[in-house]
């Protein structure tokens, strides 16, 4: 046995600890840019501990990326946002890519995304000029192996759980025993583009706004501000006005839609705090979400309803096709 | 009777109240306790909070409406039986002096009593957990006597040390972990409450009670507090 990486950075101790295996199974990270983190489906069973969600932002983009490889579906993976990473495989697998389109090239030869791709020890993964959406997946065959927390590999910053990939780490992966991928029909491939209708479930404090209220929210466009991130993304338009300014804090649902003082929408996403005091006119269904991970600063979008058993159905076609068991 | 309403495709919340009341914080903390006891299987998440728990279930097992049935019948059922309270008292020792309670000095000025009584005050309420949240295990309690009571800041601050214990209106709190945050800071603990120490996730829960109480500066800096 090798002892193969010990980090001396004492939050990087907590998230890597000290990673033995032969022969030597990772990743090491050559060129990082904006933000990049591992994360998996996410820490969804902890909100009694005042712990968020936190996982993969677009989860549509992260479960393919699993599946491509023949996967566990909660197998973690990069988030790569806005691209801008430099990779070194030392071990001969597979990779995935999907999500934000970008250049990704092995050994400087373009490969394509939305594919399993054999590497070989020494392959150099390039993922440079962003061409559409924000975040793109990377996964690995048998999936990356950076250290368990409170039942979940994904980082949240915001919660000093993990911490982003910089040059020089090395991230552990898993042993894969058998080689199997599969491949997907291209018309699954999202057009990140295109302007988005979300679904909104009428929940929460839906009833405390009055129809004309409702009117406004539901009739207009809103655009996506660049106060937007991994914990909440926040809307510009027309303000509405809500009965109640502020009210007892209580648990927040991913997608939550929170109406601010200043009466414009914050969509709350998989790192906002586990509860909060503003009133909430619904809840997107979270598939939308998804997609709405994938929208850059000033893209267009507006909202309609969606009932819970209409929600639930497409929700649970998602989860048994890629093997959701929560 | 419990108002419920939808808060997501697989999330109900229900409202056990519409006022804070401290007779609620340990109805909550019971029944979550009787959730994961009786509904483990199917429910994924449970946030309690001052007057609510918002609880997710599996949306592959069961569907919404059959969901909250089930949830009716056994608020039905806790209605008529008496439950033992199992919730706990959790002892932290708390340096209070201006050289880590950064709002200390303002607050004796503006409440115009001198340090000793605002000692005697802070340490003398056994406080209720109301909610968890804000960051990992930052547990809200109440009541604090109102003669110490203060608004919080205007601006909040920007990086306010953990352990760090504070006070906004009638609430106090430790801040588990360094966190930006607006409220007067009036001590500090030498305990270890960030999740470095994994056994820290489990340390308060809803209904559980909390004592402080004063250590002296070299008893603050033996037990490993910094300054």
């Amino acid at each position: 046995m090798s002892i193969c990486e010990v980090v001396v950075n004492y939050e990087k101790l907590l998230f890597y600890t000290i990673f033995i295996q032969r022969p030597l199974m990772s990743f090491k990270v050559i060129k990082s840019s904006f933000l990049h983190t591992i994360q998996d489906y996410g820490r969804i069973n902890h909100g009694e501990h005042g712990i968020s969600q936190s996982g993969a932002m677009d989860e549509h983009a992260y479960c393919w990326s699993n599946y491509l490889l023949a996967n566990h579906s909660n197998d973690a993976v990069i988030e790569i946002t806005f691209g801008g990473l430099v990779l070194e495989s030392q071990i001969n697998t597979f990779v995935a890519l999907t999500g934000a389109e970008l250049d990704f090239k092995i050994n400087d030869k373009p490969v394509q995304m939305w594919l399993g791709v054999q590497i070989h020890k020494g392959d150099i993964l390039s993922l440079d000029n962003l061409k559409s959406g924000i975040r793109s997946y990377l996964a690995v065959k048998g999936g990356f192996d950076t250290p368990v927390l409170f039942d979940s590999r994904s980082v949240n910053l915001r919660e000093h759980i993990g911490t982003e990939l910089i040059a020089g780490d090395v991230i552990p992966c898993k042993k894969y025993s058998e080689i199997a991928y599969r491949i997907m029909p291209k018309k699954y491939i999202p057009n990140y583009k295109q302007d988005i209708v979300l679904r909104l479930l009428p929940t929460y404090q839906f009833n405390d706004f009055d129809i004309k209220q409702r009117d406004l929210f539901f009739k207009q466009d809103y655009s996506i501000t660049n106060i937007s991130d991994r914990i909440g993304c926040r809307l510009n338009g027309t303000p509405i006005m809500s009965k109640k300014k502020q009210m007892i804090s209580e648990g927040i649902s991913y997608g939550s839609v929170e109406i601010s003082t200043d009466g414009l929408p914050i969509i709350l996403l998989k790192d906002a705090p586990s509860i909060g005091g503003y009133p909430k006119i619904g809840t997107v269904f979270t598939l939308d979400l998804a997609k709405l991970a994938q929208r850059q600063t000033n893209a267009k979008l507006r909202f309609e309803l969606i009932d819970i058993p209409q929600a639930q159905k497409k929700r649970k076609k998602f989860n048994i096709f890629f093997k959701i068991n929560t | 009777m419990h108002n419920i309403v939808a808060a997501g495709e697989n999330t109900i919340l229900i409202y056990f109240g519409t006022e804070i009341d401290n007779v609620l914080p340990e109805k909550i903390g019971q029944f979550v306790e009787q959730l994961k006891s009786t509904l483990g299987n199917i429910i994924i998440n449970i946030i309690p909070s001052y007057t609510s728990i918002h609880i997710s279930y599996d949306l592959n097992k069961i569907a919404h409406q059959a969901f909250v049935d089930k949830i009716k019948v056994i608020l039905n059922q806790q209605d008529n039986n008496i439950f033992v309270i199992k919730s706990k008292t959790i002892y932290i020792p708390v340096y209070y002096d201006n050289e880590v309670g950064l709002d200390l000095n303002r607050l004796l000025l503006e409440k115009n009593i001198d340090i000793q009584t605002f000692v005697k005050l802070h340490t003398a309420q056994e406080y209720l957990v109301y909610a968890i949240g804000f960051s990992p295990a930052f547990a809200y309690l109440a009541e604090v006597d109102v003669r110490i009571q203060i608004t919080r800041l205007s601006t909040p601050r920007i990086k306010i040390p953990a352990g760090s214990v504070g006070i906004a209106q009638n609430q106090t709190a430790v801040y588990p972990i360094d966190s930006s945050g607006g409220w007067n800071i009036i001590g500090r603990t030498p305990l270890n409450l960030s999740l470095n120490k994994p056994g820290n996730i489990d340390k308060f829960h809803v209904g559980d009670k909390v004592k402080f109480y004063a250590i002296m500066r070299n008893e603050y800096l033996r037990s490993g507090g910094k300054l």
